[in-house]
């Protein structure tokens, strides 16, 4: 394609601006839809994964769990080479502390509620500083002893404010009732934090409460400095716990993901040690599923610890695949949007070609060849195509920020993928790119017919006809 | 000489392989000899130690209350815990539960429950209301489920957790084991209403009892327990047993009507009702899942 051919087709492009308009609105609106979709959906997947981890606690959290003396299992460990094991196994972490969670009622009057109250180092957890909005009540004054950070939810239920003192009532790491006092010291904006009611409050006033020791602990939360190395940081600690000797598996710890104070499961079977690479154990729960009985299972010995190393992408696994489904849908819809499009180019182009039956004789006739006539035609697809195509994609970026400035409800059925009560818009350049070269390979496709059928005009046939 | 070494080892080798059997089926978990059949066998249990009912049969208490020693309290908590379950037969009853809570109003339950004390066994099946008809919960060998009709679901459950939401747990449907979980810490007596009654404080025996400490009191000339104070880990009061009405059934004396109130929120309480009380022997296989999700349909 030569630049003769491009200056021919730009100037038919704007030779008849009404059908340019009409076919490259249509294109263009095809593109826009495209980005607002794909620049929304991975917002929400952001959201997602930002929400999972301020749920769970980090994007990888290492679990251990202790056989008791009776063989029942418990969320703690005592191990502290552990955790340097963890900070040098992966150089890209940007934080690794302990947390603590338990399932803990709160009581205030006559009322109470049942929530996951956290134990976390906050000197050490830089999420919740930056993920959390503080409704009332500030950061220093949750550094006093036994003080809580309450969700703005739970707050207005109980009728709560700052200065407030609540009963908690929980089971400590081995299952014994534990009742202690708290003083509400602040409260954060849940519907900022995608509808969390878990409480806060601090990692050694709940390690207390648990009737823990101090060197003692349920998990470390890991943050990194890029959360989708999660997955690749997991495999990495797990291996070099493996390698230790430790007995390490993939996965969420055995109680449906959070972690729990004390659990009843009994370990039935704990086999071997990892093997190289893989690290998994063999390490099942007597739980309703399992088949009958603990007598048919051999029990692991008290003080056996299992650790598991999850990631806050498998915490955030199903509602991930439905906006995958959103992402199809979207995909589709682009689909049925090109070939609408693709069919007025290809009609239009036709009826261009009846147009300039004349025309293409003429410039035939002046020596013009059957492939500069082709190109003339292709070109001038790209160029409506293409330019359309990024009108749509630069008019969707104002489109889908302004959206994001529109406040959802964060405690509807997409609370999860919104952030502080908002759709995020997060375009990727390379989905653009994506976008403009596919609705410009659609373009060529449909004026390849009528480009072709241009070519092959016999010049004096077109003269005589049109004359 | 030869064939009576012969005969000998054979003998030896049949008593070594009957040795074998009995402790593989002791090692699997296996009940009890006689347990098989409904009812059981009189005496012995699971996880009981070793004489916990034998111990107690002769035991001479004092006459004055005021001499009663550690020993003499624990023989004491040991007698109602006896007492008030049935380790001679099965036993059968009419559970009406009557839930008062400050934010959930009134809430009545009916449950048919079949219990096995020597195996600590129990299956409880829901007669009312008619949204919840179906629903049970069982316990067999250490562990214990609820099952579900609606999503034909059984989960995991414990007896530390409490009864849909009440003041009652699942560990009060299941015979007492007081006097196995705690040990006596003090010893005083008083009165309860026009009842004479010593009253002990009880430290548990291990971490995972889910009551650290409780103060029982025991009435002194019919020996029943007629309250508890159970308290958590920072000593704090969180619930409260009162034992109100006691029915003789053979030597058991069941608490017919056990009322719990919250010590946390006290307008939160619970009336347990047992009535229709049968010691008859229960068919084996009512402490199966199977038998639960069958009746459940």
């Amino acid at each position: 394609m030569r630049l003769i051919h491009l200056k021919l087709a730009a100037r038919n492009v704007r030779r008849q601006p009404h059908r340019t308009i009409a076919l490259g609105g249509a294109v263009a609106f095809s593109a826009l839809v495209m980005t607002l979709i794909s620049g929304f959906v991975n917002g929400m997947d952001s959201a997602i994964q930002d929400n999972v981890t301020l749920y769970s606690g980090g994007h990888v959290l290492v679990s251990g769990y202790t056989v008791s003396w009776s063989g029942r299992l418990q969320s703690r460990f005592a191990d502290e080479a552990v955790a340097n094991i963890v900070q040098s196994a992966y150089p890209e972490i940007r934080t690794a502390s302990p947390i603590s969670q338990t399932r803990a009622t709160v009581v205030f009057g006559s009322r109470e509620v049942q929530l996951s109250l956290r134990g976390v180092d906050w000197g050490k957890d830089e999420l919740y500083h930056s993920s959390l909005i503080l409704s009332k009540g500030d950061w220093k004054s949750l550094a006093a002893p036994r003080t809580m950070l309450m969700s703005a939810q739970t707050a207005a239920r109980f009728g709560l404010s700052t200065g407030d003192a609540v009963l908690v009532r929980l089971s400590t790491a081995s299952g014994q009732q534990n009742v202690t006092d708290y003083t509400v010291a602040a409260i954060y904006d849940d519907g900022a934090a995608g509808g969390m009611s878990t409480a806060f409050v601090a990692f050694s006033d709940l390690t207390a409460d648990l009737n823990m020791k101090e060197h003692e602990q349920q998990a470390i939360a890991i943050f990194l400095k890029n959360s989708t190395s999660a997955e690749n940081a997991a495999q990495t600690i797990t291996k070099a716990l493996s390698e230790k000797g430790y007995t390490v598996s993939r996965g969420a710890a055995p109680t449906s993901g959070a972690l729990s104070a004390s659990s009843e499961s009994f370990v039935s079977s704990v086999v071997g040690s990892g093997a190289a690479g893989t690290a998994a154990t063999g390490t099942t729960t007597g739980t309703a599923a399992g088949s009958s009985g603990a007598g048919a299972s051999r029990r692991a010995a008290a003080g056996t610890v299992t650790y598991y190393v999850s990631t806050v992408q498998e915490l955030a696994g199903e509602i991930s695949s439905a906006l995958g489904s959103i992402r199809w849908i979207g995909y589709a819809v682009f689909a049925l949007m090109l070939i609408v499009s693709a069919t007025g180019i290809s009609n239009s182009y036709r009826m261009v070609l009846l147009e300039r039956t004349k025309e293409i004789g003429m410039l035939r006739c002046i020596g013009y060849k059957k492939k500069d006539v082709f190109s003339s035609f292709i070109a001038e697809g790209i160029l409506l195509a293409g330019g359309a195509a990024l009108v749509g994609v630069i008019l969707g970026l104002p489109v889908g920020f302004g959206i994001g400035l529109v406040p959802f409800n964060p405690h509807g059925d997409f609370g999860t993928a919104l952030v502080q009560g908002h759709l995020k818009f997060v375009p990727s350049i390379g989905q653009l790119a994506l976008i403009l070269v596919f609705v410009t390979i659609v373009a060529v496709a449909a004026v390849f017919l009528p480009a072709k059928k241009a070519a092959d005009v016999v010049p004096v046939e077109a003269l005589r006809k049109t004359a | 000489m030869v064939n009576m070494q012969r005969r000998m080892t054979s003998k030896l080798s049949l008593v070594l392989f009957g040795l074998v059997l009995i402790f593989s089926a002791k090692a699997q978990g296996a009940p009890p000899a006689g347990g098989g059949q409904g009812g059981g066998a009189p005496m012995g249990g699971i996880g009981l130690p070793l004489g916990f009912l034998e111990q107690n049969k002769d035991y001479q208490f004092p006459d004055d209350i005021t001499k009663y020693s550690a020993t003499d309290f624990l023989m004491l908590v040991r007698r109602t815990d006896i007492r008030s379950s049935f380790y001679d037969s099965d036993m059968t009853a009419t559970i009406t539960t009557v839930s008062v809570s400050p934010d959930k109003g009134t809430f009545v339950r009916k449950e048919q429950i079949f219990r096995r004390d020597k195996d600590d066994a129990f299956l409880m099946l829901t007669l009312e209301p008619e949204s919840r008809k179906g629903q049970g919960m069982l316990r067999v060998d250490n562990n214990m489920w609820r099952y579900d009709p609606t999503s034909r679901k059984f989960t995991h459950t414990t007896l530390k957790d409490t009864y849909e939401n009440s003041t009652v747990r699942n560990n009060d449907f299941r015979r007492w084991q007081r006097s196995i979980d705690y040990s006596v810490e003090k010893i005083t007596t008083g009165t309860l209403g026009n009842y004479t009654v010593i009253i002990g404080e009880l430290k548990a025996n291990n971490d995972e009892v889910p009551f650290p400490y409780i103060r029982m009191y025991i009435e002194k000339d019919r020996k029943i327990v007629l309250k508890v104070e159970e308290y958590s880990l920072s000593m704090k009061l969180l619930r409260t047993a009162y034992y109100t009405q006691y029915v003789q059934i053979g030597n058991s004396f069941v608490p017919t009507v056990q009322i719990f109130q919250d010590g946390l929120i006290p307008e939160k309480r619970s009336q347990v009702t047992y009535t229709d009380i049968s010691t008859k022997p229960v068919p084996d296989y009512y402490f199966t899942k199977e038998y639960l999700e069958r009746v459940s349909q």
